[in-house]
């Protein structure tokens, strides 16, 4: 590994506000993730789903699930290029 | 009255001992030094007891074998079995491990506390301990004034090894200088009679000092310097066991009853133990002299001969009472009971896991949990409705329909005696337990504060519904009961969506689904106002009629929307960083609005 690299590295470990920034991210990506694979599960279920009345909830539900998915990714774009 | 001349008299009697002997004078400074490393090693654990041990326990308890390494490992590390016996307690009253992984625990508590004695007789005694104390002692007091957490940690760590070491060096010394002037082999009592006063001796000992592993470098120092005999050395050995005990029974008196079924359960452990090794201690000797003289040890050398001792010892208890932890763990439920609580006790809250930053704010969770199982149930109830049937997978619709009683019960009174009090308890210990901690665990601490207050607000919002709601719910104009019903509908959607997230609390997406109640509820809002338009246009309501509705639409509004805020923080089990998240990607009331607009 490059010193270079590794000053890089070190600095990541001693900077407590890159650190934070760090798990801030690793948390949003797990959210998104998350939301990405509820968003599937009510697609799934909304092609099966007879009733009317029904199918109108689930697409609520993934309109809503999108609408957090969306935001999620912004927050994550922010961190990413502050 | 004796209690209170016991110290008086213990101060006069060491005082004449040190001016007698300055020699005993050292011996016990010795003690004092050990007994100061304890306490500062104690508390540099405690600083990293706000994650890596309480994550650590979490994840070790789902098996007996791994609470018994567990058990071994921590104990060996740290050094004390007390502290790791008082972390359990305050794990198991918090609710966190059962009974049987906390008897595992402890088990491999009693085998990890003879390393001491392993590391004291083939370290301690050959090498110049002191010299490395010094050095230690320094960087550890300047570590101990560092402002960050884990620093201040570390130095105590550092420190309290320190004073082990240094402590150690002069028991050390004093034996050796007092082995010249006095022997105190003369006062050793051959046989049986001596098993049984010197295993009384080191109860006592251990009693006094707290600590098995202080009595354990007495005893070994002092058989360094052959003060002590061999045999007596091993009975007071087996006495230090059971004074050890002493520790865990005081923790366990501010615990619950899980607490106290522990500390029961360590006592018959090492007492059992005790028993068979001081009925068959000539046998026990005699295996000692084996296993000693297959892995290498001079037969002259009774210091590791006592830790080979203090193993067997102890690994002949884990050996018998092993096969016993299931009928022990019967045995203790069934003698030590609950006492009898009302549901406004608190269960989970007391101060064995008050100075625990993890297990604290886990126990308060949890209490506050059961603050809104109370709610729960008299919102339900606050409509006319039973919760056992709005949790359950029935309509909704067909339930509020067919139930048309008016509410007879008090709302108030339930409040103040169910609900009232309790709350009362959970600010009291948050109060109380954020003083030991980091400003993120306090904020997580005050933030359940906050949802407790939700949840009385939403009672007495409930209070106020309740009113009128009874009123109309039986009403002969068939417009004013359909709204009310409307009402009732609502909360009791908003109740079984609010259980469905608690049971999914691990999974962000389902605490984010809470926001999907916030959309209906600013849809219905917006919908009652045109609707109320219409019916007093068309008559279809009375003026007084019509001012009702809309109160009680927006006392139902406020109920709900103090019910999701207290969702999101008392059912989302995520860790802190991933609460945080949580927040950020949870919808702000125009994105809320824009989608309750959009459909």
């Amino acid at each position: 590994m490059k010193i270079r690299k590794l000053l890089v590295k070190a600095r990541s470990l001693l900077d407590a506000k890159e650190r934070k920034s760090k798990v801030k991210k690793k948390s949003i990506k797990h959210i998104i993730k998350k939301l990405r694979k509820r968003e599937k599960a009510l697609q799934g279920r909304l092609k099966k789903e007879p009733s009317k009345s029904k199918s109108a909830k689930i697409s609520e539900q993934i309109n809503l699930t999108h609408a957090q998915r969306k935001k999620g990714l912004k927050v994550l774009k922010k961190l990413k290029n502050p | 009255m004796i209690r209170r001349l016991f110290l008086p008299s213990f101060f006069v009697l060491l005082a004449y001992g040190f001016w007698v002997s300055p020699d005993f004078n050292e011996i016990a400074a010795g003690v004092a030094i050990f007994l100061l490393g304890m306490l500062a090693l104690e508390e540099g654990f405690k600083a990293f007891t706000g994650g890596v041990l309480e994550k650590l326990l979490r994840r070790t308890t789902d098996k007996l074998w791994k609470s018994l390494c567990f058990g071994v490992v921590s104990t060996s590390v740290m050094q004390s079995s007390s502290l790791v016996s008082v972390i359990t307690i305050s794990f198991l009253s918090a609710g966190l491990i059962s009974l049987t992984a906390g008897v595992g625990i402890i088990f491999g508590a009693n085998l990890g506390t003879t390393t001491g004695a392993w590391l004291v007789a083939a370290f301690g005694l050959k090498l110049n301990i002191s010299a490395y104390a010094m050095p230690m002692l320094v960087f550890g007091v300047i570590l101990i004034f560092q402002k960050a957490r884990h620093m201040k940690g570390y130095g105590y760590i550092l420190a309290g090894l320190g004073a082990l070491f240094l402590g150690i060096h002069h028991m050390k010394e004093g034996f050796e200088a007092f082995k010249d002037s006095f022997d105190l082999t003369a006062y050793a009592v051959g046989g049986y009679p001596g098993v049984l006063i010197f295993a009384l001796l080191g109860v006592l000992a251990t009693v006094v000092m707290q600590s098995s592993h202080a009595t354990l470098m007495l005893i070994i120092t002092g058989l360094a310097a052959q003060q002590i005999t061999y045999e007596n050395a091993l009975a007071l050995a087996i006495g230090a066991n059971i004074g050890t005990t002493i520790t865990a029974i005081i923790g366990s008196l501010s615990a619950n009853v899980d607490g106290r079924r522990l500390a029961g359960a360590h006592l018959i452990f090492n007492v059992v133990t005790a028993a068979v090794a001081i009925g068959f201690i000539y046998q026990l000797t005699g295996l000692v002299d084996t296993v000693a003289a297959w892995i290498g040890i001079a037969p002259d050398n009774y210091t590791l001969k006592l830790a080979v001792f203090h193993s067997i010892f102890n690994g002949l208890g884990i050996v018998l009472m092993l096969p016993m932890i299931d009928p022990m763990v019967r045995f203790l439920t069934r003698t030590l009971k609950p006492r009898a609580r009302t549901t406004a006790e608190a269960r989970y809250l007391n101060a064995a896991n008050r100075g625990l930053p993890d297990t604290a704010i886990e126990a308060a969770r949890k209490e506050t949990l059961r603050l809104y199982d109370q709610a729960s149930e008299v919102i339900a109830e606050g409509l006319s409705l039973d919760l056992d049937e709005i949790l359950s997978e029935k309509s909704i619709e067909a339930m509020v329909t067919g139930a048309r009683k008016p509410v007879t019960f008090d709302v108030d009174e339930r409040y103040n005696h169910n609900v009232k009090a309790l709350f009362a308890q959970i600010v009291e210990f948050v109060s109380n337990a954020q003083s030991t901690m980091s400003p993120s665990q306090s904020n997580e601490l005050f933030a359940l504060r906050a949802a407790g207050r939700d949840i009385v607000e939403a009672i007495k919002d409930t209070k106020h519904l309740q009113k009128n709601l009874s009123r109309y719910v039986a009403s002969d104009n068939e417009n004013i009961r359909r709204e009310y019903d409307q009402i009732r509908m609502n909360l009791a959607v908003v109740l079984r969506q609010l259980d469905t997230v608690r049971r999914q609390g691990h999974d962000s997406s389902a605490i984010l689904s809470l926001d999907s109640i916030k959309v209906e509820m600013k849809r219905y809002d917006k919908a009652l106002e045109i609707k109320l338009n219409n019916l007093i246009r068309e008559r279809l309501i009375s003026a007084p009629m019509s001012i009702s509705l809309m109160n009680d639409s927006g006392y139902a509004y406020h109920v709900t929307k103090n019910l999701v805020k207290m969702g999101e923080v008392l059912f989302s089990t995520s860790e802190s960083a991933l609460k945080d998240a949580e927040k950020s990607v949870s919808l702000d009331e125009a994105e809320l609005d824009e989608l309750a607009q959009e459909n």
